[in-house]
């Protein structure tokens, strides 16, 4: 259900454009897309608080959270539900 | 175009307050096109997002200077092509920049300067005035995505670097943001995202909050930036409520664009830099009374 609102905003802090609509859940992330270092990584983290209103600790996240568009989309929903 | 060149020069910087921020700072004065009517210091924000931002930093240099707005951009101690290396620079020693940049602004331009701060800039530029002398301080100030709460923006800077070691799989726990707010607190500088962070300056970041540095005598303009048809965020909608209690008078100006000081490509935000200029003529009036 968050798929599409992930995709977007993955969109527009990587600065994807049009491609980000070619995203699936089994698009990897971390070591596959380039724009995704450190810094597009806190402000994904930034930006999804942002959006959905949570707080996230250092503790939820691990390189798994961003291995997949999937596991990403898969956190959100957990922190949705938390 | 003749007319719109900046003109760059090192502004000496005295220690006066005593934090080893002497030198000089590389500044950049864009004189306004015409007549001179107002005049405005830009307040960068922090680290990368100084560097990300300096196209919007021009351009807006640019739209002021056409509607009769002379600004100074200033390279903050330790920032840019200004004296001394980033683990040098103190909060005390920046405010005191906001401050040199004020008074040789004023007294090039005739005009008391309005202050516009972007980000942890927004953050100082409120403190300065808070802080300042009554009868100087600036009567304007406009807020680009200030940065509301220290504490919130120093844990995100710090995520870089737990993020940089998740990104390659080596220590995440000792660069959790909690463990490396506890080197601060025991005094050790930190390397984060290539900029070395000195224990004074996050703990000083740390502590500061934008609500109540409001002043009546200073009204602020706030720009909000983001996506459109989105909610102010709790932390704003907040701020926005403490300060308006405090009798300051806050205009919020909302404006749909990208977080150009992030973004991974430089990029612009034409209508933000459209509605600050509309403000011109209600600080462009105010020339500087002891002159």
């Amino acid at each position: 259900m968050q798929l599409e609102s992930v995709k977007t905003i993955l969109g527009d802090v990587l600065s994807l454009g049009p491609s980000a609509r070619a995203l699936t859940r089994d698009s990897a992330l971390l070591g596959n897309i380039p724009e995704l270092d450190s810094m597009a990584v806190v402000q994904l983290l930034a930006a999804l608080e942002e959006h959905y209103g949570f707080t996230i600790e250092d503790d939820d996240i691990s390189a798994h959270t961003f291995a997949t568009v999937g596991s990403l989309t898969d956190f959100v929903t957990d922190k949705m539900a938390a | 175009m003749k007319d719109l060149a900046p003109e760059a020069f090192f502004l000496p910087a005295d220690d006066g307050v005593g934090v080893g921020a002497g030198g000089q700072r590389y500044c950049l004065y864009q004189p306004a096109l015409g007549v001179c009517r107002g005049a405005l210091v830009y307040v960068p924000p922090f680290a990368e997002e100084m560097n990300k931002s300096r196209r919007m930093a021009a351009l807006l240099a640019l739209e002021l200077a056409r509607h009769g707005i002379a600004s100074l951009r200033i390279d903050l101690h330790g920032c840019g092509d200004s004296s001394g290396d980033f683990a040098d620079a103190r909060w005390e020693g920046w405010r005191n920049d906001v401050g040199l940049a004020n008074t040789w602004l004023e007294q090039r331009c005739g005009h008391r300067p309005a202050l516009l701060g972007l980000r942890l800039g927004a953050l100082l530029a409120v403190d300065y005035a808070a802080n300042a002398d009554p009868a100087r301080a600036p009567q304007h100030l406009l807020l680009w995505q200030p940065v509301l709460d220290g504490a919130t923006f120093l844990t995100q800077f710090l995520r870089l670097r737990m993020a940089g070691a998740m990104i390659s799989a080596t220590g995440a726990a000792e660069n959790s943001t909690a463990a490396l707010r506890t080197m601060l607190a025991a005094g050790q500088p930190l390397e984060v995202a290539g900029y070395e962070l000195s224990p004074e300056l996050a703990l000083a970041i740390d502590g500061l909050k934008l609500a109540p540095l409001g002043r009546v005598r200073c009204a602020l303009h706030w720009f909000d930036i983001g996506q459109p048809e989105r909610a102010l965020s709790p932390a704003t909608d907040k701020a926005l409520a403490a300060l308006r209690e405090r009798g300051v008078e806050v205009g919020m100006t909302r404006i749909d664009g990208p977080a150009f000081w992030a973004s991974q490509e430089i990029a612009t935000c034409p209508p933000l830099l459209e509605a600050t200029a509309a403000l011109a003529p209600r600080f462009a009036t105010e020339s500087a009374d002891a002159l």
